[in-house]
């Protein structure tokens, strides 16, 4: 009955097709790590975060006048509304957090380069609406950390030249933040979540195309790849209970640690509170924003601190295939980069003043050498590597692709005609 | 050149960790902890609404939320004067007088321990620093020129005394219930959550012990 059923569809759309290509005969490479789990994550996230968002909508007034109050309604009137709006409000730290991770991943082991750099662009394109979304959320508590950091962070579009001001008032739809800014932002942090699911979708087009990086960033054998399910649903299924484990040790005892106390009094339009901190993920770019003296200068540093992820695949020149794992200066690389994220987000989180100013800038200067430096450190690194050969695993992978390679050369060069020797014996088959 | 910068650095980070000991231990808020019982909860709860209902609102509190700290009805019902159960927990006295006499209305109360670090040891710390100066007038160490009276009279208070005591366990016990009413849930939350925790553990052990058994065969 139910293969039936299934014939019938198949015989209209690709069902059993897709579940083949994409799961039950989709190749893995088996030597992925942990590290590979976070992409899966960040999806289920996603999910978890619409699921609730759209029953917070069902409770939440989004005006001016309702919206700090409907907040309380939902904590308190709601049933469970408690548990679903520190889902809500966690789970935006979480994805920032997976998503940073992930992020983190495909740097070290270099996963942007050839061919996959349109799935590491759509993967920027992701995080930048995903900014773009927390941001507005951010707003709808109507508490005083959001209201002002939403003057602060729309004002950062006065600074665009000659329609500055233009600019700001279109976005805010006043002349400061209020009731229209507060229905603009939750009609448009409702949609953005679905653009983001089509953003997803075509990432994950692009990444079946050219299929998982892995470690060594060498293409593997095909026997050493293993399909998606049942091996990898299982693995980022346990991935999965671990970040819940995790995940619900925050939501259940301890999620007022991730809301500003600033943010539990109302929007007060009269009152700009004594310090100003964005949510922990903006940090590392607020700095580098505060750090450039010039206005716009600063808006163009912050912007560019995002966007020159995107020249990545152009300025890693290197011959060694992978990222950190067979490049030590690519690694030293990798890893002072990190450190310095830490040391901006660190600085963000205090007052612009004294050797804070200071620090910030030096990390800011170090943030944008990191990328200067990359081009330099990896040529030299594939010339050296060349001259002293790479380690003997890397070796043996490489001839193995090259070998893989010339195979599939081998068989695709031959026309697929039947040879004269098959039809002659299919013609004299035929015969009797 | 180079070593006067050094130095300079240096000095400035000496300087900017002092500031920090400063600012923290200018804060002066007094360490305690707080009888998280329905019993404390409740005195507490007596105090608020006897006391700071008169200047202050708890606007999403109702009285008839007192339940879910273990008070009964009639418990409720002796704390009222001509307010309803499903009445929000609103001050008496008239907004305009209040203005009047503060200038400003009193703040509400109903998040007043989740509105800042460290929110309950700051309300306790502002309730108990009131004392009386050299020339006869009330002020308060935690801030100074505060327009809030000593309600509860600390001042007035030797130290050391009796009723000092009583007036620091009365001052925990209001605190204690201001934290429930900034967040009821907490204690469903946290006996929730342990099931929560309990259950997900044993299901990431399947989900490790079944992913070890799918892996078994590759390499």
């Amino acid at each position: 009955m139910i293969k039936k059923a299934i014939g019938w569809v198949d015989e209209r759309f690709p069902l059993t097709e897709l579940v083949k290509h994409e799961l039950t005969e989709y190749p893995v490479p088996k030597n992925l790590n942990y590290w590979w789990s976070f992409g899966f994550l960040a999806v289920f996230i996603l999910a978890l975060q619409l699921v609730s968002g759209i029953f917070l909508a069902m409770h939440y007034k989004p005006d001016a006048q309702l919206a700090f109050d409907s907040i309380q309604h939902i904590m308190r009137d709601v049933n469970y509304g408690w548990l679903i709006r520190y889902l809500h409000s966690t789970g935006a730290t979480a994805f920032f957090a997976v998503i940073f991770i992930h992020i983190a991943r495909t740097l070290y082991y270099g996963s942007y380069r050839r061919p996959r750099e349109l799935l590491w662009w759509t993967g920027l394109g992701l995080l930048v609406l995903l900014m773009a979304t927390a941001f507005m959320g951010y707003l709808l508590p109507w508490g005083q950390t959001s209201y002002w950091g939403a003057q602060v962070i729309t004002s950062l579009f006065g600074t665009t030249p000659f329609y500055g001001e233009d600019i700001v008032r279109w976005l805010r739809g006043d002349f400061v933040v209020g009731d229209a800014t507060l229905t603009r932002f939750f009609a448009l942090h409702y949609l953005f979540p679905f653009i983001i699911i089509g953003g997803v979708v075509i990432h994950l087009v692009a990444l079946h195309w050219v299929k998982s990086s892995n470690p060594s960033g060498i293409t593997l054998n095909d026997r050493d790849n293993i399909p998606f399910h049942p091996y990898f649903t299982i693995k980022d299924l346990f991935g999965v209970g671990v970040f819940l484990i995790v995940f619900c040790g925050f939501v259940f005892f301890g999620p007022e640690l991730l809301i500003e106390p600033n943010n539990n009094i109302a929007a007060d339009p009269m009152q700009t509170p004594a310090h100003i901190v964005p949510e922990w993920y903006f940090l590392p770019f607020y700095t580098i924003l505060r750090s450039i003296p010039d206005a716009l200068g600063g808006v163009i540093a912050m912007s560019m601190s995002i966007l020159i992820f995107a020249a990545l695949p152009w300025l890693d020149r290197s011959t060694v295939p992978g990222g950190a794992l067979y490049r030590p200066g690519y690694r030293v690389l990798v890893y002072l980069f990190f450190v310095d994220v830490l040391v901006l987000g660190y600085i963000g989180a205090k007052p612009p003043e004294g050797v804070f100013v200071v620090i910030g800038q030096i990390a800011t200067f170090i943030y944008f050498g990191m990328f200067l430096l990359l081009p330099i450190v990896s040529s030299r690194e594939g010339r050296h590597s060349r001259e002293e050969g790479l380690p003997r695993q890397a070796e043996r992978l490489i001839r193995e692709e090259q070998e893989e390679l010339l195979r599939r050369e081998h068989y695709q060069a031959r026309p697929p005609t039947v040879t004269p020797v098959a039809r002659q014996r299919r013609d004299s088959k035929g015969r009797k | 050149m180079r070593a006067r910068l050094l130095v300079g650095l240096v000095t400035a980070a000496l300087l900017a960790g002092l500031s920090n000991i400063a600012l923290a231990s200018s804060g002066q808020l007094k360490e305690v902890e707080f009888d998280q019982s329905q019993a404390a909860r409740q005195r507490g709860a007596e105090t608020v609404v006897g006391v700071c209902l008169m200047c202050h609102s708890l606007k999403y509190v109702k009285f008839g939320d007192l339940a879910d700290i273990g008070m009964d009805k009639q418990k409720i019902q002796l704390l009222l004067t001509d307010q309803k159960l499903e009445d929000q927990m609103l001050s008496l006295t008239p907004l305009a007088v209040r203005k009047e006499s503060y200038g400003k209305e009193p703040p509400d109360l109903s998040l007043m321990t989740v509105a800042r670090k460290k929110g309950p040891q700051y309300v306790y710390t502002l309730l108990t620093s009131y004392y009386t100066d050299a020339e006869g007038n009330i002020d308060n160490h935690l801030f100074p020129g505060v327009k809030m009276p000593d309600m509860l009279g600390y001042s007035f208070a030797t130290q050391g005394s009796a009723e000092r005591v009583q007036i620091e366990a009365q001052t925990r016990d209001t605190v204690a219930f201001l934290m429930w009413a900034a967040d009821p849930n907490a204690d469903e939350r946290r006996e929730l959550g342990v099931y929560v925790i309990a259950y997900l553990v044993l299901l990431t052990t399947l989900l490790y012990l079944l992913k070890r058994r799918t892996w078994r065969d590759v390499r």
